[in-house]
């Protein structure tokens, strides 16, 4: 079968269903409409309060991080929604090809998507800031930029694995979204050592100019892209064997 | 010329066998009915041929070849399993364009199967709006897509109007008579016996019966002629005279058991009694089928110009 036409099938699949185009939408949009927010009223009592001040820049990726799980969790479940992928295989009966191909258009999606709104987090955001703004010439604040994209990818990706392996968007955002609201913090909190490689924590080292702790900042990101990769395994070895 | 073949298919989910041992071949050419209760194992069958399930044991081709090794499968078998499968939330068009796309067939047969299934005017309307039958509609404008010699349709007629069900049957005739390879599923006798040349029963998962639909008919069916006339007296004594059994109904029509309309009126004609009514009743076609699932009832090998041997159960 053709790769190329296969690709461009899953991307009209995304594009044509309003919750997975929305949620990668929202990984733009919810980046401008939190960094107008908090950067035009906040931002300069934050910034006076000192701290690492590329990481501040970041804030709104807390909400965009959700959008993009959202997004990865959404394009997957749209398969399962009413066996529609029996319609899927009998189109494109190689699984690897399927899975390869949807995982594919995913990534790249959302890297595009994800730096755009990683690096428009940070211009807006600091155009707000006056003497307090850092330039994208500041030590770090290239890195977390391009990090910051690769991030929010990488979380799309961990989210898509889940999703093919539980078969719902429900189970695997509702497993997910808690667990970075609320888990994560209240763990890294309190016991610093085990938190630091779960998948949000350590993905976030890059978006520090000085990041803390013995894991630096990309290999935090390749933390994050292990956790990706062992959710995309999980869920192909689930696909591979499943009936449908 | 492209069949499907099936040879010692076994499908088990835990302790069920849900297509046990099954072997027979679907023939190009011809509408084959694939009847059976709920649960005969018609779907499983067909979840086996595209590679969607995998079998417990046996083979399931199309052409000679397994689906999965098909470069481009739509072009080789256009398939409806369930209408409820385009996600609600893409446009009908969408939905087929996703899957012409990846089999690279040309949009244009986009808009041609739309226009075949009288979807045109709701190409933009998302499918969540969409009646049961406008959902048929659309599965079946996605088995068309690419054009394949093997359609394999489960339950087409499901929730189309009266309207929608002569269409689908003057479609099936078309592409069975085009030489395409038609098998629809179906768990009504009747309904399949309207459009269906060849018949292939299932119940419990083994094979009931393979034969055409007349040979069905004339085994199964217990013919009976019901007739009104002018002068009962004189027909009813001519009738018994030449051996049949007259019975009276409740409306003065008489039904003669065991006859055909032909005989009948020959007695009559012979008589000279005026016949104002004469037709030939076939009641039991569903009831025969009815007994032959329920019932596990043996079938023996029927005539049949296929080379495929119903097979024992």
């Amino acid at each position: 079968m053709s790769v190329t036409a296969v690709l461009h099938s899953e991307w009209i699949k995304i594009r044509s269903v309003r919750a997975s185009l929305g949620s990668l939408v929202a990984v733009l949009a919810v980046a401008l409409a939190v960094t107008l927010l908090v950067y035009s009223t906040i931002g300069k009592a934050e910034a006076e309060n000192g701290g690492d001040p590329v990481f501040e820049a970041f804030y709104p990726v807390n909400f965009t991080q959700i959008a993009a799980l959202s997004f990865g969790a959404t394009a997957v479940s749209s398969e399962y929604a009413h066996n529609a992928l029996r319609v899927s295989l009998s189109a494109v009966p190689h699984r690897g090809l399927l899975y390869a191909a949807k995982t594919a258009v995913l990534a790249g999606a959302a890297l595009c998507v994800g730096l755009v709104s990683s690096f428009a987090t940070f211009l807006t955001g600091q155009a707000f800031l006056d003497e307090y703004a850092v330039g994208i010439g500041e030590p770090g604040a290239l890195r977390a930029c391009v990090g910051g994209g690769v991030y929010l990818a990488l979380m799309t990706l961990f989210a898509a694995g889940l999703t093919f392996l539980l078969r719902s968007a429900v189970a695997v955002l509702s497993l997910l979204i808690p667990f970075i609201l609320i888990v994560s913090f209240v763990i890294g909190d309190i016991a610093d050592g085990v938190s630091r490689y779960l998948p949000d924590r350590a993905g976030q080292q890059v978006l520090y100019q000085h990041p803390a702790g013995e894991v630096g900042p990309w290999a935090g990101l390749g933390v994050t892209a292990l956790w990706a990769a062992a959710a995309l395994l999980a869920g192909w070895l689930a696909v591979r064997r499943r009936d449908v | 010329m492209t069949s499907i073949d099936v040879k010692d298919l076994t499908k088990r989910y835990g302790a069920t066998r849900a297509v046990d041992g099954l072997t027979c071949r679907f023939e190009p050419g011809r509408v084959t009915g694939f009847l059976g209760p709920n649960g005969a194992g018609k779907s499983t069958t067909m979840r086996l041929v595209l590679g969607l399930d995998r079998p417990t044991s046996g083979t399931a081709t199309v052409g000679g070849r397994p689906y999965a090794a098909y470069g481009e499968p739509l072009r080789a078998v256009g398939a409806l399993l369930d209408a409820q499968a385009a996600h609600g939330s893409r446009t009908a068009r969408d939905h087929l364009r996703l899957l012409a796309v990846s089999n690279r067939i040309p949009d244009r047969r986009v808009d041609e199967v739309l226009q075949d299934t009288g979807l045109a005017p709701a190409a933009g309307r998302r499918v969540k709006t969409f009646s049961l039958g406008m959902r048929q509609r659309l599965g079946i404008a996605a088995a068309l897509l690419g054009d394949p010699p093997v359609l394999m349709l489960d339950e087409p007629a499901n929730g189309l109007d009266p309207e929608g069900i002569v269409w689908i049957r003057r479609l099936l005739r078309r592409l069975a008579d085009e030489g395409r390879t038609v098998l629809v599923s179906s768990h009504l006798m009747n309904e399949t016996a309207a459009f269906a040349d060849h018949l292939v029963v299932l119940a419990r998962g083994r094979l009931l019966a393979d034969l055409p639909v007349e040979d069905f008919i004339d085994r199964y069916s217990h013919p009976r002629v019901r007739v009104r006339t002018g002068d009962p007296v004189r027909l009813r004594a001519a009738l018994r005279a030449a051996g049949h059994t007259v019975e009276e109904g409740a409306d003065g029509r008489w039904t003669v058991e065991g006859a055909r309309a032909e005989e009948v009126g020959a007695v009559a004609a012979r008589e000279g009694v005026p016949v104002l009514e004469l037709a030939d009743e076939r009641a039991s076609l569903e009831q025969a089928y009815l007994a032959l699932t329920a019932g596990g009832t043996e079938f023996a090998a029927a005539p049949s110009p296929s080379p495929t041997a119903p097979q024992e159960v």
